[in-house]
């Protein structure tokens, strides 16, 4: 793996499924064990109880965006979860093993990057990576190979002046950053555990690490990630799940939930009085102008019915889309409605 | 990439490549180095001093440096007495507080319990590599003091001991091995005590303070004549029984009492850093 483009994130996990099945087959097959799974989950420190009775469940192979204010315990799950932390109360699955006294079979196929990175920063980004390979348990020694392929992947590696070279103590927070997601890709991965990924990365860092969640998950690999920036989630994610206050408020697949409030459709025209006059005629009802277009409420009508109305009425229509309701739009109705 | 995916299989690094990695890590820090460094200037030192002046004194490190007056192999001796109230304990506390304070305090130590390490072995590795310092740290004393004795102060091959008799070379060299061992485990006690109190801080200066607070706070208890029956557990009152290897012939309780308490000194630090990082919030 050393030969690859040092600049593109480029991983492929070699344990993926076997034979020509490609990825999506191998997602089904382990489909049946989610990648985790919490129940009852409560933890309290000090008296504040940071997560209370919260459920959930990682299906294998997806990609799971966590969403949650600060402070709502994001963190706090991601540690439970990778058995960092002991809960007060309830259960924990990684991989199908209890947390945190499975971690000895979990953890190996589970790679993180939690509550940022942690290096020693008097070694170099290749000597503390070497040293992380040292302590993994699936990687064969030497295990110089896949630390060079793992600087690669994130572009540290490679060229005269390598930042790998350099110390830890003096690399941006976008190259610490880099250096962490190089750590938990050492080995090929079951799930990876990324804590705000992008938040230190410039907006090229941010796209090529984007680009790695896309490839983990063409792998098979399944994702775990929280963060705050709503755009990014809505673009990598195929799961949300949103926590407020310690609590899960929504949890399921993105397209679900975006689509659970009632669809409508935007229809660009430059007579938007016609139009309406034109849908009400036709007995369609919920509709209304807004900038230049027309908005119709699709819960009880068709949208094949609603364009051939405005065409029958002459109506010059531009374009016609299906807007469903934003991550953000989400997020503050959820956040409205837990504060 | 030789990685084969074992699903629900139990699997650890291998033990040597984690603690080469451990010790790697300890040894090349510039701060163990320095540490070193120091130590090794005490015997240049103590005896470019008496070889100026044959220095007179009272006390029993002060006593033993006069003592090494045209006496070369008496010299690695002294500078483990020297040394072993304060420097060597300082040492080998900053190397037991990097390796589990200071990497906790920087995400490292998140890293191996990811990995995963388990935690009692996690400390298992931390406290070789610790000991590993303790007894590079005792024989950089030993070595540079022996060679310093030969270079300055002479003695023609021979110990004159404390006692007043003369021992050849076998025998002398002998005693600084018995001192030198001696020494490590009485460090490498004090290195497992802070170990435990590295394992439950994210703070190295504390490790450090504990370290050398206990050393003086276990002095003046010492001179309490009321806490009688404590000075016997008292760590730093067994090291008065280093110049005993001086001595001929050798009186052996004191050293073997120092031997059997550090040892217990030992245990029980790394019971309680095994205790400390298994309770600790990762």
């Amino acid at each position: 793996m050393t030969g690859r483009d040092s600049v593109t994130l480029c991983p492929r996990a070699t344990d993926g499924p076997p034979g020509s099945g490609g990825p999506e087959g191998g997602g089904r097959a382990r489909a049946a064990v989610p990648a985790a799974r919490l129940r009852g989950l409560r933890k309290e420190f000090r008296g504040t109880v940071a997560l209370d009775s919260v459920d959930l469940d990682v299906p294998a192979g997806s990609v799971l965006g966590l969403l949650g204010p600060n402070g709502s315990g994001k963190t706090t799950l991601l540690r439970l979860l990778l058995g960092l932390s002991r809960p007060t109360s309830g259960r924990v699955e990684l991989l199908g093993q209890p947390m945190p006294d499975g971690a000895a079979t979990a953890l190996p196929h589970v790679g993180a990057l939690v509550e940022g990175t942690g290096f020693l920063p008097s070694l170099s980004g290749r000597d503390n990576l070497t040293r992380c390979a040292a302590a993994e348990p699936l990687l064969a020694s030497p295990a110089a190979p896949a630390v060079d392929a793992a600087l690669h992947r994130v572009g540290l590696a490679g060229g005269p002046d390598e930042p790998a070279a350099r110390r830890y103590r003096a690399y941006s927070p976008g190259m610490r950053q880099r250096l962490g997601l190089a750590a938990a890709l050492l080995v090929p991965r079951r799930l990876v555990v990324l804590d705000e990924p992008t938040t230190a990365l410039d907006p090229v860092g941010a796209r090529e690490v984007r680009g790695l969640i896309h490839e983990l998950r063409a792998a098979g690999t399944t994702v775990l990630l929280s963060s705050h920036l709503l755009a990014e989630v809505e673009e990598v994610c195929t799961h949300v799940a949103v926590l407020m206050s310690g609590a899960v408020v929504a949890a399921g697949e993105l397209e679900t939930l975006l689509n659970a409030d009632s669809p409508t459709l935007v229809v660009r025209t430059t007579e938007p009085g016609p139009a309406l006059a034109a849908l009400r005629a036709a007995g369609v009802s919920g509709s209304y102008p807004e900038r230049g277009s027309v908005v119709v409420d699709l819960t009880d009508t068709a949208a094949d019915l609603v364009l051939r109305v405005l065409v029958q009425a002459g109506v010059p229509v531009s374009e016609a889309r299906r807007r469903r309701t934003g991550l953000e739009d989400l997020f503050v109705q959820l956040a409205e409605a837990a504060g | 990439m030789s990685v084969t995916a074992r699903p629900a299989t139990r699997s650890t690094a291998p033990l040597g490549r984690l603690l080469r990695s451990e010790l790697r890590t300890a040894l090349c820090r510039r701060r163990t180095l320095v540490a070193l460094g120091v130590l090794a200037l005490v015997p240049v030192l103590i005896g470019a001093g008496v070889a100026a002046q044959g220095s007179a004194g009272t006390g029993r490190v002060s006593g033993l440096i006069t003592a090494a007056s045209g006496n070369g192999l008496l010299l690695p001796v002294a500078a483990l007495a020297a040394t072993l109230d304060l420097l060597l304990p300082l040492a080998v506390s900053l190397a037991a507080a990097d390796i589990l304070a200071g990497e906790a305090a920087c995400g490292a130590l998140r890293g191996r319990l990811l990995a995963p390490v388990s935690r009692p072995r996690l400390v298992a590795v931390k406290a070789c590599a610790v000991c590993v310092v303790a007894v590079l740290a005792v024989l950089v004393v030993a070595l540079v003091g022996l060679a310093t004795g030969a270079a300055v102060l002479g003695g023609a091959g021979q110990l004159l001991t404390l006692s007043g008799s003369v021992v050849g070379t076998g025998d002398a060299l002998a005693r600084i091995a018995l001192a030198v061992g001696w020494t490590a485990l009485q460090v490498a006690a004090v290195g497992a005590v802070a170990l435990a109190v590295s394992s439950v801080t994210d703070h190295p200066l504390v490790v450090v303070a504990s370290v050398l607070g206990g050393a003086i706070g276990f002095g003046v208890l010492d001179t309490i004549p009321s806490l009688g029956w404590l000075h016997p557990w008292l760590l730093t009152t067994a090291w008065t029984a280093l110049p005993d290897v001086l001595r001929d012939p050798m009186p052996t309780d004191g050293l073997l009492r120092g031997a059997l308490l550090a040892a217990g000194y030992l245990v029980v630090g790394l019971v309680a850093a095994v205790a400390g990082l298994v309770r600790r919030e990762g």
